[in-house]
């Protein structure tokens, strides 16, 4: 069983932290809210997303998974105004969910939650570095490293959080210093990630006011931030590339 | 090829996207075979350049194996050396059997027979430059290629015991018997496929293997498992007369060992001790470096488009999705699990 009513803004921000990352995806429903945890088909990137029944204004659920074409679910919500209510609910005999959105119903077919990649097991990863800034500010330091370069290299120096991206022909730095953060926990860090991934994950973490980076030399980043007004959250994973030539 | 152990081992059916970040070690000379034998056109004739070369082989380790490194599955090509010289029965026979199958599928296209794919199928042959195209294609694509001193079934179980790739990759058993710990068939024939003689196309999915269940689930060591594979036939001998898989394994399991089974048949089998050392202590190598590297796209375009005239545009989509999946720096997640 599953009925749901959602603010429509809320509801995007969801679909858009995971589709970011993978096209279909596993909804793990309880009466606590909705859970999806999923890895990229290259296994380079992993979401991890908790949206509590807080969030919605009606929420009923039974445990249960439902395969959702998040691309799909998402390019049918667009159709709801902002600040819309929309309406979720499981057609268990066929299989399918309903959307509802002023006057507007939607059947979509679900997907085979055991045709979906296997759900992830999130390492634990002790980072040494973290630093929390404004969503804004790491969207920019992305926008800023894609205009140079594939990659950015997201580091700490003393108090400074600083970006780096280097083509063959040009190069960009960004430094925020402590001033300009939320806070941060200095520590030994540098690493080069994809901005591929990173420009994928900002299109959700960009809107959030916080935004935690964990750093480590060489690690993976995780990246954490909260959605729905404090009654979500999301954290990424993303492993690093290998700095050379 | 290879020797029939299908009723030993258990066949787990599995996905590509099951393999997403293994490391893969691919028998290339069967993988070769395959391509010959499967990418052709309707009438039977393989894919071909303007000179009348065959390309399909070309064909298949560009598109299929692009596919496979989009699945995020690393590749490393395994290529056979010389073969020993306890082989060359094996490989007369085969030069026979193809010169046959020749001649019936030029026969079979004259007379309109529809048999004639089968037939051109059964008259796959390596030849020319082929090997020395796939190698250079292969390394253009950025991939580790490989040449085994002698058998590369052996080389490939090598690499999976010593721990440098996850599976080994080929359509033969022989890789469980030089030891392989985990074998895939049908990687790179992943797809539809037309059933031989009739007008049914079957999926085609990637199996995995174990050395050590179909070794348990039977009670057998690894050194019977040689001495049943002796019995039904290898490359290297034609086996036992009225021996297959299931009669070989309850005599071996009876017996304990080979030499007892022919005791008690009354047979023998040449060179036994020298093809048991082969599968036992097989000839390979350590001392290869693996590092995969970013595609050439101007060298894959210059092999395949102006020496073999594929065309330009599906090869350059190719190399794109290529160049975009292959990302050499990249790290996988998997690597702090």
């Amino acid at each position: 069983m599953f009925k749901a009513i959602i603010e429509s803004d809320k509801l995007k921000e969801m679909i858009e932290a995971v589709s970011s990352i993978v096209d279909e995806g596993k909804l793990n429903l309880s009466s606590d809210g909705i859970s999806i945890k999923a890895v990229d088909p290259a296994n380079v990137a992993m979401v991890s997303l908790n949206l509590n029944s807080d969030a919605f204004e009606e929420f009923n659920a039974s445990e249960g998974e439902l395969g959702v074409d998040l691309k799909r679910l998402g390019d049918i919500v667009d159709m709801a105004q902002k600040a819309e209510m929309v309406e979720l609910e499981l057609d268990e005999e066929q299989h399918k969910l309903i959307i509802r959105m002023s006057g507007l119903t939607y059947k979509i077919a679900l997907l085979d939650p055991a045709s979906i990649r296997k759900e992830p097991k999130i390492p634990q990863l002790e980072l040494p570095a973290t630093i929390v800034l404004s969503g804004n500010d790491l969207k920019r330091a992305v926008k800023a490293a894609e205009k140079v370069s594939d990659h950015m290299c997201m580091g700490v120096e003393g108090e400074t959080f600083y970006l780096e991206a280097e083509s063959d022909s040009d190069r960009m730095r960004l430094d925020i210093v402590k001033d300009q953060l939320v806070s941060i926990i200095p520590g030994d860090a540098r690493s080069l990630f994809s901005l591929d991934y990173l420009s994928d994950m900002i299109k959700a973490a960009g809107k959030a006011n916080e935004v935690t980076v964990e750093l480590g030399r060489d690690f993976p980043t995780k990246i954490n931030f909260q959605i729905a007004n404090g009654n979500g959250d999301v954290s990424y994973l993303l492993a690093p590339r290998i700095e050379s030539d | 090829m290879g020797v029939e152990l299908g009723d030993i081992f258990t066949k787990h059916e599995i996905e590509i996207s099951d393999l997403t970040g293994k490391i893969i070690a691919v028998d290339a000379y069967n993988t070769l075979y395959q391509f010959l034998s499967i990418i052709r056109q309707r009438d039977g004739n393989p894919l071909m350049n303007s000179k009348g070369e065959v390309t399909s082989h070309l064909s298949g380790f560009l598109y299929r194996t692009t596919n496979l490194i989009e699945a995020g599955i690393k590749l490393i090509f395994v290529f056979d050396g010389k073969p020993p010289a306890l082989k060359a029965r094996t490989l007369e026979a085969r030069v026979k059997t193809r010169n046959k199958a020749m001649q019936r599928w030029h026969d079979a296209v004259a007379a309109g027979d529809e048999d004639a794919f089968k037939y051109a199928q059964a008259s796959s042959h390596v030849k020319g430059n082929m090997v020395e195209d796939a190698k250079a294609l292969l390394s253009y694509m950025g991939l580790p290629v490989i040449q085994a001193p002698s058998e590369g079934e052996a080389q490939v179980a090598h690499m999976v015991l010593s721990g440098d790739a996850d599976l080994a990759a080929s359509q033969d058993y022989d890789s469980l018997l030089f030891g392989s710990p985990r074998v895939v068939r049908n990687l790179t024939v992943t797809g539809k496929r037309k059933l031989p003689k009739k007008n049914i196309y079957i999926d085609v999915k990637p199996e995995t293997l174990f050395l050590e269940e179909g070794l348990t689930s039977n009670e057998i060591t690894k050194e019977q498992l040689v001495d049943i594979a002796l019995l039904i036939g290898t490359d290297y001998n034609p086996g036992i007369k009225r021996v297959g898989p299931k009669t070989a394994l309850k005599l071996i399991k009876e017996y304990g060992n080979i030499e007892a089974v022919l005791a008690h048949l009354g047979q023998n089998i040449e060179n036994m001790f020298k093809i048991r050392d082969f599968f036992l202590y097989p000839e390979v190598i350590s001392d290869y470096s693996l590092s995969w590297k970013t595609p050439k796209e101007k060298e894959i375009i210059r092999l395949l488009c102006e020496k073999n005239d594929f065309s330009e545009v599906r090869v350059r989509s190719a190399t794109d999705r290529l160049i975009q999946a292959s990302d050499a720096g990249q790290q996988t997640l998997d690597q702090w699990f």
